[in-house]
């Protein structure tokens, strides 16, 4: 047992991690907004993290657990606040034209963050300092975090917020036409997901003890995003599930050796057209269901 | 009778919850990137390892005792370098690893290794503060400081005229940017005039904006810092956008796979090596013969430097069974133990005598510079030694 | 003077590489209206296929490392066959990966998934299989004349304007494919029925349109126009390995929607206008050159989200 986390203690926080990232594109998603963004907050959020610990907070010995509290609260700000700076025009798009206008805010903060000497080019920023000694040591704040997330989430479905989402997912011309304010809803449910992907990046950047460009690509996004549809994209359940289930699988594979990333891909595939629902299927979980689920034709 | 045998069980039972013995075949780790788009590097690297595990165990392994080579794949990223690590650790139970591929992705893996006390020896990660990551990291990849002012001294003795310099990089490549700087350093310290820095970035195939960037200055030297791929299709693009000037080609490039690449226009290309597939000594030969049999070409700096890590472990690994037999260390032990061996020790390799310095940093004795000859039809071509 | 007609032909040849990467891209989008993630490995496949036909000999160290076929087919001769493999695992694709979502009217965010594990299958196939390392094409492979001359001087002597022979090949060869195409689209019984189901697939199903061979159909096509761009862009750059094409894939989609999604002549303009801003990004900025096609897609989406030729908002997804 002690062996298994010893082996698999990263795993299993970083499987919390990406549960939480899953969410962060659920939510705008609650509200019938495709958004790549997550990526890219959670990218801005990281390198916060990675500069403050790095250049502004000297410490020595473990680092403190209020300075990373204030870290990720200085993250989620200032991810919210270019939200909503680029989500009121940006968010004017649907569907598609949303998700690729999102991407290209990846790729622009991508490129930005290469080219800035703050940032660190393509090394990037490492020798970030360890608040806990083991990797499995950030449960502590991960699965907290996870639960209140998963909660808010939960508690976000009843709430009248919440249904104004999923009226607007539904039919934003009837949304509309019922008093629901389009531009004010929308804009909240991105700028959650983004506060919520900047926690993560702060968090990340410790655990993986460096940050760089390569941590908020498309590939991240794309890959988040296959959590929420994977895990299923009608409840809060689905993109956590997605996330952990997806984050372990190329870890449960590693017997396949060279395999592994071919398996993963077919399995990626038969999940997609076998479980059209998601892993989280609404009907198991249809007790505590707030909206009828109307399936698609 | 009754209690001997009770004493016998005690012993038993004790043993097993004690310290873990080492397993034979004695275990190493080998964590490179074996999938992802930095595969190319790390299939180089795995070749390298093998052809070492097997040189070393038909002259008898450590003494006699054989060892295996784990490899579990890192892909490209940080977080697969770590889950990699992990298992090395808990699962293969290895004494060593060698990897990862990228210094991004050391970074962030290296640490676990420390905090388990396991010897790390970075095959390919070039970036500053490597084995500052901690007590139980060092490598066997010279940063690039070292070699590049030679190159530059070298195309200075071809072309004395030299005045101008435009100087490109990869920018997303943690290897290229710090290599461009100790470039830029080094031109300057020549006296010589930097006319651009152009920028790209690995994943480019069409360089023609910073090729007529940089021809626009009219530059006598161009200088390249980047990998196989780009690299030789920016040599090949400079080359038939007219410049014909001298062209310097970074550590990245200091591999076969360029040839296919730039074909006949990377013949002339003036080539930094940590590692020249010329280089004296009889265990470079012999590497060097086991990989051209099986793979028809010059064996890259990549494959000899995971060769050389291996190398490093074996022989570290020597020594310590000398002093007690493998298979009678508690495996912790063994650990640290390897790691002091490893640092105090003096290695000729395929790169040429290497130690390690107080810093745990490499120390590599003999650099390369060499000019890429390539064969009249285009296809292949070999290294020749400038210095 | 110079300087500026010199990053004009470089953004003509560029561009004409965007454009033909996203020719097969846009024209699944306008039937099914979804994007299929595995286009970039087809088209890496497509470079493969071509480079085994013509004889050429496997370097990596792949499972079939050294292997090559007996025989090697004249260049033109395989890259049409290479296209056409490349168009049958297309049509593979759309069998496994795409079908039994639509046949269940499934969400087709959904689509994106699966196509994605696709490409992921086929990348690593690829590696697992052929390996990592680059192969190149001989330089022979558009005759005598293009390899005596590998560049051209489009200027004079003194302002010289430089073009890689390829680049003008490949050129050539887009814009012949792009009429073809349109001819296709827009002359023949396939090409309408095609129309029919792009704007609406059940009034066409109505109309006595086979929906299902139309979408067969499309993605035969897709899948050719796919493996013969690859093989161009290969001829040009080399197969940098099995993820030759996906680094085209995230601009591919610029393109597309630049251009406006679904539209045939639209992918072209995208393509080149990228081309073209890329090229023409002053030297000293050259490392923002990557963001710049990111900053030009952002600005049309928020002043013409339809793209430069889209007539209407398609609301597919």
């Amino acid at each position: 047992m002690e062996a298994f986390f010893q082996t698999y203690g990263f795993l299993l926080v970083y499987m919390c991690l990406q549960a939480l990232l899953g969410l962060s594109t659920y939510l705008p998603l609650m509200a019938g907004q495709l958004s790549l963004a997550s990526s890219g907050f959670y990218a801005i959020g990281g390198y916060v993290a990675a500069i403050l610990s790095t250049q502004v907070f000297h410490t020595s010995g473990a680092y403190p657990i209020g300075y990373l509290l204030l870290e990720t609260l200085l993250a989620g700000l200032l991810s919210g606040v270019v939200a909503v700076v680029v989500g009121i025009p940006a968010l004017r798009l649907r569907g598609i034209y949303l998700a690729l206008a999102t991407i290209a805010m990846v790729e622009i903060l991508r490129v930005v963050s290469l080219n800035l000497s703050i940032t660190g080019g393509a090394v990037g920023i490492f020798g970030i300092a360890q608040p806990f000694s083991s990797p499995l040591g950030y449960m502590w704040l991960v699965g907290p975090l996870l639960l209140l997330v998963m909660f808010f989430a939960y508690r976000l479905e009843g709430s009248r917020i919440g249904r104004a989402f999923i009226a607007l997912r539904e039919d934003e011309l009837a949304a509309d036409a019922m008093g629901i304010n389009p531009t004010y809803h929308k804009v909240l449910a991105f700028a959650l997901g983004a506060m919520l992907a900047g926690v993560v990046g702060a968090i990340s950047a410790h655990f993986l003890n460096t940050w760089n460009a390569r941590q908020g690509t498309f590939d991240v996004s794309i890959a988040v995003l296959a959590y929420v549809l994977i895990g299923g994209s009608r409840s809060f359940a689905g993109p956590v599930l997605g996330g952990m289930v997806l984050t372990a699988l190329p870890e449960v594979l590693r017997p396949l050796k060279d395999l592994r990333f071919i398996v993963d891909g077919l399995l990626l595939m038969l999940a997609a057209i076998y479980l059209p629902q998601g892993l989280a299927n609404p009907n198991w979980l249809a007790r505590r269901k707030t909206a009828p689920v109307r399936e698609k034709t | 009778m009754r209690e001997k045998a009770l004493s016998i069980l005690v012993l038993v039972m004790l043993g097993t919850v004690s310290a873990q013995k080492v397993t034979i075949p004695i275990p190493i780790g080998v964590s490179v990137a074996q999938t992802s788009n930095v595969a190319l590097l790390g299939r180089e690297q795995v070749i390298g390892a093998q052809i070492a595990e097997q040189f070393f165990n038909s002259q008898g392994g450590i003494n006699g005792t054989p060892f295996k080579l784990y490899f579990e794949d890192t892909s490209g990223d940080e977080a697969g370098a770590i889950n990699a690590f992990q298992t090395q650790i808990n699962r293969n139970k290895v004494v060593a690893i060698i990897g990862p591929t990228l210094s991004q992705q050391a970074f962030a893996a290296d640490k676990i290794a420390v905090e388990a006390k396991v010897p790390v020896i970075g095959p390919s990660n070039t970036a500053k503060g490597i084995p500052q990551i901690g007590d139980f990291v060092t490598r066997v990849s010279a940063p690039v400081a070292i070699v590049a002012p030679y190159a530059v001294k070298a195309a200075l003795k071809l072309d004395p005229n030299i005045k101008k310099v435009a100087v490109m990089y990869a920018q997303n490549d943690a290897f290229s940017t710090s290599e461009t700087g100790t470039f830029q350093d080094t031109v300057k310290a020549q006296g010589l005039e930097i006319t651009t820095v152009q920028k790209f970035q690995t994943t480019d195939t069409d360089f023609t904006t910073q090729v007529t960037a940089a021809l626009g200055t009219k530059p006598d030297l161009i200088i390249i810092s980047g990998l196989a791929a780009d690299g030789g299709n920016l040599v090949k693009q400079l080359r038939l956008a007219g410049f014909k000037g001298l062209l310097i080609g970074g550590n990245g490039l200091n591999t076969a796979n360029v040839f296919p690449v730039c074909q006949q226009y990377c013949d002339g290309v003036i080539i930094a090596q940590a590692y020249s597939p010329t280089a004296p000594g009889s265990l470079n030969a012999a590497f060097r013969t086991v990989y051209k049999n099986t793979y028809k070409r010059e064996p890259s700096q990549f494959t000899a430097q995971a060769f050389a890590g291996v190398q490093v472990v074996v022989t570290a690994l020597r020594a310590l069974d000398k002093q007690k037999k493998l298979d009678q260390w508690d495996l912790p032990e063994l650990r640290v133990a390897l790691m002091k061996q490893i640092l105090s020790g003096r290695y000729n390799t395929p790169l040429g005598p290497i130690s390690f310095g107080p810093d745990r940093d490499i120390i590599q004795e003999s650099n390369y510079v060499a000019q890429i000859k390539m064969d009249a039809d285009g296809k292949n071509g070999k290294f020749e030694f400038l210095k | 003077m110079d300087l500026l007609l010199q990053s004009l032909v470089n953004g003509l040849s560029i561009g004409s590489v965007y454009a033909i990467f996203a020719l097969g891209y846009t024209l699944v989008f306008s039937i099914l209206g979804i994007i299929n993630f595995a286009h970039g490995a087809v088209f890496t496949l497509g470079a493969y296929f071509t480079y085994f036909l013509i004889g050429g000999q496997n370097n990596g160290t792949g499972l079939l490392a050294g292997a090559q076929l007996p025989f090697g087919l004249p260049f033109p001769v395989a890259i049409i066959l290479g296209g056409a493999l490349a168009g049958l695992v297309s049509v593979g694709l759309e069998r496994v990966a795409f079908r039994p979502l639509r046949a269940r009217g499934a969400d087709p965010l959904l689509a994106l998934v699966s196509s994605l594990g696709a490409g992921l299958v086929i990348v690593n196939l690829v590696q697992y299989l052929i390996g990592a390392e680059i192969l190149s094409y001989p330089t022979n492979v558009y005759g005598h004349w293009a390899e005596q001359h590998p560049s051209l001087n489009l200027g004079t002597a003194s302002f010289p304007i430089q073009i890689r022979t390829v680049q003008v090949i490949i050129f050539g060869v887009s814009l012949v494919i792009l009429l073809a195409l349109l001819y296709l689209i827009n002359r023949t019984k396939m090409g309408k029925a095609m129309q029919a189901v792009a704007e609406n697939p059940t009034t066409a199903s109505l109309l006595g349109v086979s929906t299902d061979r139309v979408i067969l159909f499309t993605f035969l096509l897709s899948g050719l126009l796919a493996g013969i761009s690859g093989t161009l862009v290969a001829t040009s750059f080399s197969i940098s390995g099995p993820y030759f094409g996906l680094a085209y894939g995230l601009k591919g989609l610029a393109v597309i929607v630049l251009g406006g999604l679904g539209d045939i002549g639209g992918a072209v303009l995208g393509g080149f206008v990228l081309g073209l801003a890329e090229a023409l990004v002053p030297g000293e900025y050259t490392a923002y050159k990557d963001a710049v096609a990111f900053l030009l897609l952002f600005l049309i989406l928020m002043l013409r989200p339809q793209g430069l030729l889209g007539r209407r908002l398609i609301q597919k997804v």
